[in-house]
C-alpha cells in the first residue's frame, strides 16, 4: 500500500442523519451514519486516497471502525472496548454467514474465535469488559490493501 | 536433561505432601520446590479439577468445581458439578439443564423480571436472572442472596433472544462447555458502572414477558456479582493452585481454589510479585520478543496461551486446530516480561508444544498455545497456571498495600 504524498484529513460530525436501509460490512459508506445513530456515538473520519476510516466511539465506550473503499463500500470493520457491538448491525449482510460459521464446534474456547471463509474473515477476541475483533470481506478489499491496516 | 532426570526421581508422595496436588496419568511432573498447594477443606480451600468436563464436552485445560445452590425461600438445594472456574469473568451462571429441577426465585428490578445476554468472543449466553444462596461444598464458604444467571432457561427459549444479543447462542451444556461458570475475576460485577448509567446493547434486559424483553440499565446490586466478594471473609480474591504437569500432559489434574488473599496463613502473598491491572479493562502489559502487548491478562478461562509469534505459524496445525493453536515440531520454551500499572516487571515462562499430538483423552496440556488475532493481545491461560499459584485480586480491595485489581504469582 502506497500512502506517500496522500492527503490526510480528519473531521467530526454529529449523529443526526436519516438512516439508510443497510449499514455495516458490505454496505455503502453512507450507512456509517446509521451505525452512528444506533450506537449513540461520535464520529471521526480519517481519509487517504486508498480508503477512509470512519471511527465511531459508542456511548458504551467501544470504538467501532468502518473502513470504506474509494467505491464507497464498507470492506472491513473492527471493534475494541468493553462490549462487543451489535454484530447484526456491524456485520450486516454477512451476519448470517458469520453465525453459521461460528456455530460450528471450535477449539479456542470462549476467548478466541477465527473464521476464515472465502467471502468472509472474522477474528474475535477478549473477555468480560475488554473485547477486540475485526472482520473483512476479501472480495471488497481495495487493491494492494493490507489487512494488517485494520486496527 | 540432567535436571529432568533428577526431578523424575521425586516420588509421587511429594505431591501429596504439598497438600491436594496430584495428577492422574502422564509423565512425572516437575513441581517447582517453592509451590505449596493448600489442602482442600474448611474454611477457605475448595478442591478443583482440570478434566474433560461434562459428558461430550472433552474440554482441554479447563478447571472445574462443584457449587451447592439453594433456593433462599424453600431451602431446596442442588450441588452442581463441572462448573468452570473463570478468573476472566465475574458472576455465577448455571445451565438450566444442569440444575436438576431446582427452582430459584426470579430477580426483578422492582417492576419486571431481569434477563441477561452474556457476551463471549465466540457468541453469547442468554437467560433469566435469579437469586440464590450458594455454598462451596468443600470449603464451606457461603454467600447469600447471590444474583446469578440461568442460561438456557426454558422459560426464555431461543425465540426470546433479543436482536442485539449476538449469535451464536451458547445456551446448552455442549455449546457452553460446562454446567455453569463461576466467575471469580478482578471485577465486583460483570458489567459495572457502565450498565448503571446507560442501556448497553447485549447486556441487561427487563422482561414484562419473556417475549417482550427490552434493554435496561441495572444497578450494581441488581447485576450479577462476583460471589467471592459476597463471602463473609476471604472475600478479596482467589488463588488458583494447580501442580506442574509433564510435557506430555495428563488425563486430569487436581488442585485447589483458595479464597481470600492475605487473610489467612494459607493464602499469603508471600514471595509473589504483584502486577496491578488496569482498573477498567483488567489489562496488564506483556512484552514478548521485544514487542509490548498492552491487551495482556492472566485468565483461567482461556485454555491456552495466546500470543503473536510468526515463527510458530509453521508448521500449521491440522483439522480443527488449524489457525487456532500452534504446532511446533518440538516443545518450545518461551519467556515474556509482564508489567502492570507500576514499574515492577515479572518474568513469565511458558511452553508451546504441538497441539495436534495431544494424547487422546488428555484434558491437561501445558504446551497449549496459539495465535492471538488481537494485535495487542497477550493472553496467558490455564496452561500457564500449572506449577505456580496465580492470585487474582478483586477491584477496590487493599492487600498489603496493593490495591486491586491485580494479578500476582
Amino acid at each position: 500500500m502506497k500512502l506517500t504524498g496522500t492527503a490526510l484529513c480528519s473531521f467530526v460530525v454529529a449523529a443526526s442523519l436519516a438512516p439508510p436501509a443497510f449499514a455495516g460490512l458490505g454496505a455503502d459508506g453512507t450507512s456509517v451514519q446509521t451505525d452512528l445513530a444506533r450506537m449513540k456515538g461520535s464520529l471521526r473520519v480519517t481519509s487517504t486516497a486508498a480508503f477512509s476510516v470512519h471511527e465511531i466511539t459508542s456511548s458504551s465506550g467501544t470504538v467501532v471502525r468502518e473502513y470504506v473503499s474509494p467505491d464507497d463500500k464498507v470492506f472491513a470493520v473492527s471493534w475494541h472496548g468493553p462490549f462487543i457491538p451489535d454484530l447484526r448491525q456491524v456485520l450486516a449482510g454477512y451476519y448470517a454467514q458469520y453465525v453459521q460459521a461460528a456455530s460450528a464446534p471450535h477449539a479456542g474456547g470462549h476467548r478466541h474465535l477465527t473464521i476464515t471463509q472465502p467471502g468472509l474473515v472474522v477474528e474475535s477476541n477478549g473477555r468480560m469488559r475488554a473485547f477486540y475483533g475485526r472482520a473483512w470481506a476479501p472480495a471488497l478489499l481495495p487493491q494492494n490493501f493490507s489487512v494488517s491496516s485494520i486496527e | 536433561m540432567r535436571k529432568f532426570a533428577v526431578l523424575a526421581l521425586i516420588p509421587f508422595g511429594f505431591l501429596s505432601a504439598c497438600g491436594g496436588g496430584g495428577y492422574t496419568v502422564g509423565n512425572p511432573p516437575p513441581p517447582p520446590p517453592t509451590q505449596v498447594i493448600a489442602t482442600p477443606g474448611s474454611p477457605n480451600v475448595e478442591s478443583m479439577t482440570v478434566g474433560a468436563g461434562p459428558a461430550g464436552v472433552n474440554a482441554i485445560n479447563t478447571a472445574y468445581i462443584s457449587v451447592q445452590v439453594c433456593n433462599p425461600t424453600t431451602g431446596a438445594c442442588q450441588t452442581i458439578p463441572d462448573i468452570e472456574v473463570d478468573t476472566g469473568s465475574s458472576g455465577l451462571r448455571l445451565l438450566a439443564s444442569a440444575m436438576n429441577g431446582l427452582i430459584l426465585p426470579v430477580e426483578t428490578n422492582g417492576t419486571n423480571p431481569l434477563a441477561e445476554c452474556l457476551q463471549f468472543a465466540d457468541g453469547s449466553s442468554w437467560g433469566s436472572l435469579a437469586t440464590a444462596n450458594i455454598t462451596l461444598p468443600v470449603s464451606g464458604e457461603t454467600a447469600s442472596g447471590v444474583h446469578l444467571q440461568i442460561i438456557g432457561d426454558p422459560a426464555y427459549p431461543a425465540s426470546t433472544i433479543p436482536m442485539d444479543c449476538p449469535a451464536p447462542a451458547e445456551n446448552t451444556v455442549a455449546a457452553f462447555g460446562a454446567n455453569g461458570i463461576l466467575g471469580v475475576g478482578p471485577f465486583l460485577q460483570d458489567c459495572g458502572s457502565a450498565c448503571v448509567t446507560s442501556v448497553i446493547a447485549g447486556t441487561y434486559y427487563q422482561c414484562p414477558a419473556p417475549s417482550t424483553c427490552a434493554g435496561t440499565t441495572a444497578t450494581l446490586v441488581q447485576q450479577v456479582q462476583n460471589p467471592v466478594s459476597m463471602f463473609a471473609t476471604d472475600n478479596n480474591g482467589v488463588i488458583v493452585e494447580l501442580p506442574a504437569v509433564g510435557s506430555a500432559g495428563a488425563t486430569s489434574l487436581s488442585g485447589s481454589l483458595v479464597f481470600g488473599i492475605g487473610t489467612r496463613t494459607n493464602n499469603a502473598l508471600g514471595m509473589a510479585t504483584v502486577l496491578p491491572a488496569d482498573p477498567n479493562s483488567g489489562f496488564i502489559i506483556g512484552t514478548y520478543k521485544g514487542t509490548a502487548y498492552i491487551d495482556g491478562y492472566l485468565d483461567s478461562g482461556s485454555n491456552g496461551n495466546f500470543f503473536t509469534d510468526s515463527s510458530l505459524a509453521t508448521p500449521a496445525c491440522t483439522g480443527s486446530n488449524t489457525g487456532i493453536f500452534y504446532c511446533p515440531m518440538s516443545m518450545m520454551s518461551e519467556t515474556a516480561s509482564l508489567q502492570g500499572t507500576t514499574t515492577t516487571t515479572l518474568t513469565a515462562n511458558f511452553s508451546v508444544g504441538d497441539a495436534d499430538t495431544i494424547t487422546a483423552g488428555y484434558a491437561v496440556f501445558a504446551g497449549l498455545g496459539g495465535p492471538n488475532s488481537d494485535p495487542q493481545g497477550f493472553d496467558l491461560g490455564l496452561a500457564f497456571f500449572y506449577g505456580q499459584n496465580v492470585f487474582t485480586a478483586i477491584e477496590g480491595t487493599s492487600i498489603s498495600g496493593n490495591m486491586g485489581p491485580f494479578f500476582a504469582y
